[in-house]
């Protein structure tokens, strides 16, 4: 059993679950975004950095690894509502090419801030959890405390935006103002104000993910953290089809678990060629992403 | 236009041309032969091209825009001859970047797909320069442009069918994860592209035999110097500029437009979507192919990382900024791309900032986001768009 | 139709064999007046010199610091009265390392900032940065004769007189270090089962030349790629140092970027797998590499690994320690809240040294300075007061730089100390032996002190 826990297999199964989640988060905050006001946000990388120094801003001040958490997240919220009134809102109803370059310069905008403030040196995050792997028999099993609180942390996430589309008033409204805006405006509900709270969340569970990203042994907190990691969730958001937060986090985590066996059987550089056939296959099949219920589109 | 304008332009004219003849023959025994050559010709074709564009522009449109390229060739070339070689190698890269911007003006402005994967097809054509050259050294240079063209082209063409089924976000999503595994396909293939040092032109890249013959033998300004690099940069990006006018106007073109405005009316005239949507895609990869190309050449090597996908970002801000959408907006975006960064210094000498600061250092990408933003929220079709703009209003508070 | 087809043809084509034509017509006026001989950027005052380096973008963490520390002496040398009246002006352009990553949007890359710095004109460029960035000019400032100074980077490409002969390398080649670090290995581990990963370039190549030609062949090499080290943060490594522990390697060395470094003690910790590091000066800088576990774990990982140094470490007291330190604190502009308690890295020393060995060139050559007269000086002296452990030398068939070092090993996440003090010298070639330095560098020249 021991052996078997240690082996190369499930070894990579545990490392490719944890990229994955990583990846799912990235891609639902995407299409978070994507169903509630139809931008492509190319700043989800951004943003979060962004709250994350600010949040973290604090650790020199003595606050602990939970309170500059918090802050971050907070942080994180506002950056998000800001930037959909100040940034997005004029854009809705305009081709769609207009809020993706949009986007794009706010990404160069606040990498280039971010990089101006707190320079591009890696800035080491504290981690609350050890990320030195538990050990079977002598033999590591690629599970660390860390790694499961990163895995526990993104389903807890996960599970709340379930939640609050699921269960709540205010997911009912969050559906029906993405579904049929106008028809929900004619209701009485303030679809604008929703479209604000969309921002908001995807923003915040970006902060979540560039917070467990930047905690891990490798690379620390720097302006350009999450732009690898943009680039796998974006694949895994267009795998699964824009519209699916289902679908998001399915594709993101199979996503992850397919580039960890690559990269163990052939090598690093060959993971994001991987991901391209990948891409390019999905969408062959199913235009419109493997999740998406309905292939018509609006015109 | 009225006889007695036209005749009045055309005594003009002769009167110009005979006084460049009579500066070309007083200067000629100075200087090399070409020069003197070169002044009268310059002027001929500029005289010539002034007096008759407005009548042509009706009766032979090809005929204008052919005139209208080499006006605009021969104005640039004239301006190199005066500017400092650091200049000029700035106009050369502007150049190469502006053939890359109209490749992306027409696929994205005409047709309204976007692409993100600018870069790597830049670098399927850069590659593809370095690579045939170094394996067939004695090869024209135009030739091996030509070949990188076709390189480009045909993987626009692998890449193009799968993407016409797509529509905004999954091209835009599948073209940049073609641009950042880009550097990636390179690497597998180290033996052939050099790994991660890239390849270096075999020898330093030269000018053809006839341009040198022309002035006195081995003249070494002319070997040494860049002005030949740069002055067959402006001359192929008239070549793609005169191109990509015909295109725009073409029955392609407006199908094209037709396209972005409203697919379904599209259908409904006839127009086959997809294959509208592949001409557009591979057109643009072989116009990025070429402007990689002359990279290639004007730096004499070719390195990976110049092909990354940041390079994709900078390519979509500059046409942005300079119109998309438009012929002129791609030559507004290659000079900006060539002389920002000069711009950008000057304002950091005037404003007493530490050049190597943090923040100095980082007003490039602050300076270029921020215009982005700028541009899509109060002028989206940029630079160009907002002259046309202003232009029609002043014309038509003048006329009204 | 046909008709219209035949007609847009032609009419192209003509278009076209006229552009071409032109091509001919435009070509250069060349100015004839070039008689008067005036070095380039040299006046009675001033003396113009120039670097590319990644001052933005991925490659710029710690790097970007290398160019500003030989600014520092410059700066300190000119407050001084300069050099012959002469004050340096050091003017840095950024080329992004070639582009990669967001930060660098709108940068054009090295060709083209060189370009910019032959238009002041410079002197010479000193201490550009990369390999890859600095071979793509090489051609280029050979053409224009400027002398090609100093680069930043350990390739064999500097060393080719007989094609550059402006160009000249500063710090000990990769083969060097690696046979420097093959001797010491066969000697204190003779058993030991050796792995190799390196840079997927002329880095990790060169250096496992070098040490397979010191004796030391490793049981398992491997390359790693920049690329995929950037989009992956870093996580591409761990396969490798997973395959190092599953083949029970005792010895791992790493011929990294720190980035790398990072990635690779990181997936060690991980795994808990504990291997004698030992690591090139290239990517062993302890602050830089502390930086991501600063906080997480309660030691630095590197400690105890095996470096090289050309230079004198911290720990050591050397005169050039607590003068570089001085000359850094005189530049607030450039390295704010530097004080005595601040952290010398590894950068700092590295451009400080470069900026010291650039100044006493210049001050040997004369009062007269010109290109060939300064090259000329280059190639025949041996500068014995720069701050590195051995004399640097050129001679005009070598034009690699120092050829020496010491072994160190990381003590904390501040510092090296050297572990005997033997200084080791040796040359790029696979036969060359490797051994004890016999001249080594003598303390500040009193002009500067």
């Amino acid at each position: 059993m021991d052996a078997f826990l240690t082996s190369r297999i499930i070894a990579d199964v545990l490392g490719g679950l944890t990229n994955g989640v990583i990846y799912g988060m990235v891609a639902l905050s995407l299409v978070l975004i994507w169903r509630s006001t139809g931008v492509l946000n190319f700043a989800q990388g951004a943003m979060p950095m962004f709250a994350t120094y600010v949040g973290f801003a604090l650790l020199s001040y003595h606050f602990g690894y939970w309170a500059c958490a918090v802050a971050a997240l907070i942080v994180g919220l506002a950056v998000g509502g800001l930037t959909e009134r100040l940034v997005v809102r004029g854009l809705y109803g305009k081709p769609e090419i207009n809020p993706i370059v949009v986007m794009v310069g706010f990404l160069i905008v606040l990498e280039a801030v971010a990089a101006a403030i707190w320079s591009s040196f890696p800035r080491s995050l504290p981690s609350p959890f050890s990320s030195i792997d538990w050990q079977l028999g002598g033999h590591p099993v690629s599970l660390s405390p860390f790694t499961v609180y990163e895995i526990g942390a993104s389903i807890v996430v996960m599970l709340l935006v379930a939640a609050l589309f699921r269960f709540t008033n205010l997911g009912l409204q969050l559906r029906a103002s993405a579904l049929a805006p106008e028809v929900s405006r004619l209701l009485g509900v303030r679809v604008g104000r929703l479209l604000t709270l969309g921002w908001m969340l995807s923003t915040a569970v970006g902060v979540v993910t560039t917070i467990l990203v930047s905690s891990n042994f490798f690379t620390g907190l720097t302006p350009q953290v999450n732009d690898g990691i943009f680039a796998f969730g974006f694949i895994a958001a267009a795998v699964g089809g824009l519209e699916s937060p289902v679908g998001a986090i399915v594709a993101g985590v199979s996503l992850g678990i397919i580039l960890q066996f690559v990269q163990d059987y052939l090598n690093s550089n060959a993971q994001i060629i991987v991901a391209l056939v990948v891409l390019i296959v999905a969408l062959m099949v199913r235009p419109n992403g493997v999740f998406t219920k309905s292939s018509l589109r609006r015109v | 236009m009225k006889i007695e304008v036209v005749r009045r332009r055309f005594a003009v004219s002769v009167a110009l041309i005979i006084i460049a003849t009579v500066v070309a023959f007083l200067i000629a025994p100075t200087t090399h032969n070409g020069v003197a050559i070169a002044i009268v010709l310059d002027v001929a074709v500029a005289c010539v091209a002034t007096l008759t564009l407005p009548g042509l522009r009706s009766s032979h449109p090809v005929v204008a825009r052919a005139a209208l390229s080499m006006l605009g060739v021969v104005v640039v070339l004239f301006v190199a001859f005066f500017l400092p070689s650091a200049s000029d190698f700035n106009l050369a890269t502007g150049a190469a970047m502006s053939i890359v911007l109209l490749g992306l003006s027409f696929l994205t402005g005409a047709s309204g797909q976007i692409s993100l994967g600018n870069s790597a097809f830049m670098g399927v054509g850069a590659f593809t320069m370095a690579i045939w050259a170094n394996h067939h050294a004695t090869t024209p240079i135009f030739i091996t442009l030509l070949i990188s063209v076709v390189a480009g082209a045909l993987v626009g063409l692998l890449l193009g069918m799968p993407a016409t089924r797509l529509r905004g976000p999954y091209l835009a999503g599948m073209t940049l994860a073609f641009a950042v595994a880009f550097t990636a396909i390179l690497g597998e293939f180290s033996s052939w592209t050099g790994g991660d040092s890239g390849l270096q032109l075999p020898s330093e890249a030269r000018p053809p035999h006839w341009l040198v013959s022309l002035f006195h033998s081995g003249a070494s300004p002319l070997t040494t110097s860049t002005l030949w690099l740069t002055e067959i940069s402006i001359v192929v990006a008239g070549v793609a500029f005169f191109f990509m006018a015909n295109l725009f106007a073409s029955r392609t073109g407006r199908a094209m437009r037709l396209i972005r405005d409203n697919d379904v009316a599209a259908e409904l005239v006839g127009i086959s979507l997809p294959r509208a949507r592949v001409i557009a895609f591979v057109v643009s990869s072989a116009y990025a192919a070429l402007g990689g190309a002359l990279w290639t050449l004007i730096d004499n090597s070719v390195s990976p990382p110049t092909y990354s996908f940041a390079l994709s970002v900078t390519i979509l801000s500059l046409i942005v900024i300079g119109g998309i959408g438009t012929i002129s907006g791609a030559l507004i975006g290659g000079i900006i791309y060539a002389y920002s960064t000069n711009v950008i210094s000057w304002i950091v000498n005037q404003t007493g900032l530490n050049p190597q600061g943090n923040f100095a250092s980082q007003l490039n990408g602050i300076i270029f986001g921020g215009l982005l933003i700028l541009t899509m929220l109060f002028a989206p079709l940029g630079i160009a768009g907002a002259v046309r703009h202003f232009w029609h209003r002043a014309r038509n508070r003048s006329s009204g | 139709m046909v008709k219209t087809t035949t007609r847009r043809v032609t009419i192209s084509g003509t278009a076209l064999l006229l552009c071409l034509g032109l091509v001919t017509a435009g070509s250069s006026i060349v100015s004839a007046g070039a008689a008067v001989k005036k070095t380039p950027g040299v006046t009675a005052k001033q003396i113009t010199i120039g670097a590319t380096e990644p001052v933005t973008g991925i490659a710029s963490a710690g790097y970007n610091q290398v160019a500003k520390a030989a600014n520092a002496v410059f700066k300190y040398v000119n407050a001084r009265g300069g050099i012959y009246g002469r004050k340096i002006k050091y003017v840095i352009k950024d080329d992004c390392y070639g582009t990669p990553g967001f930060g660098c949007t709108g940068v054009p890359n090295t060709a083209t900032q060189t370009h910019s710095l032959l238009g002041l004109p410079v002197f010479a460029t000193v201490a550009s940065l990369g390999t890859p960035t600095q071979d793509t000019v090489r051609a280029l400032l050979k053409g224009d004769g400027v002398p090609q100074l100093f680069v930043a980077s350990g390739s064999l490409d500097w060393n080719n007189p007989h094609q550059y002969p402006g160009l000249f390398g500063w710090q000990p080649s990769y083969n060097e270090e690696s046979k420097i670090f093959a001797k010491y290995i066969k000697a204190t581990f003779p058993t030991a089962n050796v792995c190799f990963l390196g840079q997927g370039d002329d880095f990790g190549t060169d250096g496992l030349a070098g040490l397979i030609a010191g004796g030391v062949t490793p049981s398992d090499e491997q390359l790693y790629s920049v690329g995929a080290l950037v989009t992956s943060s870093g996580a591409s490594i761990a396969p490798y140092i997973q395959r190092f522990d599953t083949d029970k390697c005792t010895i791992v060395v790493l011929d990294s970027i720190p980035g790398a470094t990072d990635a690779a003690l990181g997936a060690a910790l991980q795994l808990g797998y504990s291997p004698q590091w030992v690591i090139s000066s290239v990517g062993s800088d302890p602050q830089t590499v502390d930086a991501p576990f600063v906080g997480k774990v309660p030691t630095d990982p590197e400690q105890g690994a095996i470096s090289f140094s050309y230079l004198p470490t911290t720990t050591t007291s050397s005169p050039w320690i607590p003068w570089i330190y001085k000359v850094i604190k005189a530049d607030p502009a450039d390295f704010p809240g530097f004080t005595s308690s601040s952290v010398l890295n590894g950068d700092i020393a590295y451009g400080a040294a470069i900026g010291v060995a650039f100044v006493e060139a210049l001050k040997a050559t004369g009062k007269n300075l010109t290109r060939a007269g300064f090259l000329h000086t280059l190639q025949t002296t041996v500068f014995s007061q720069t701050p590195s452990l051995v004399p640097l030398s050129y001679t005009n068939s070598n034009h690699q730089g120092l050829n020496g070092g010491y072994l160190t090993t990381v003590i904390s996440d501040a510092a090296q100390k050297p572990i005997t003090g033997t200084v080791y010298t040796t040359d790029s070639s696979t036969t060359g032996p490797v051994t004890v330095a016999k001249k080594l560098s003598a303390g500040i020249p009193a002009w500067i002190k």
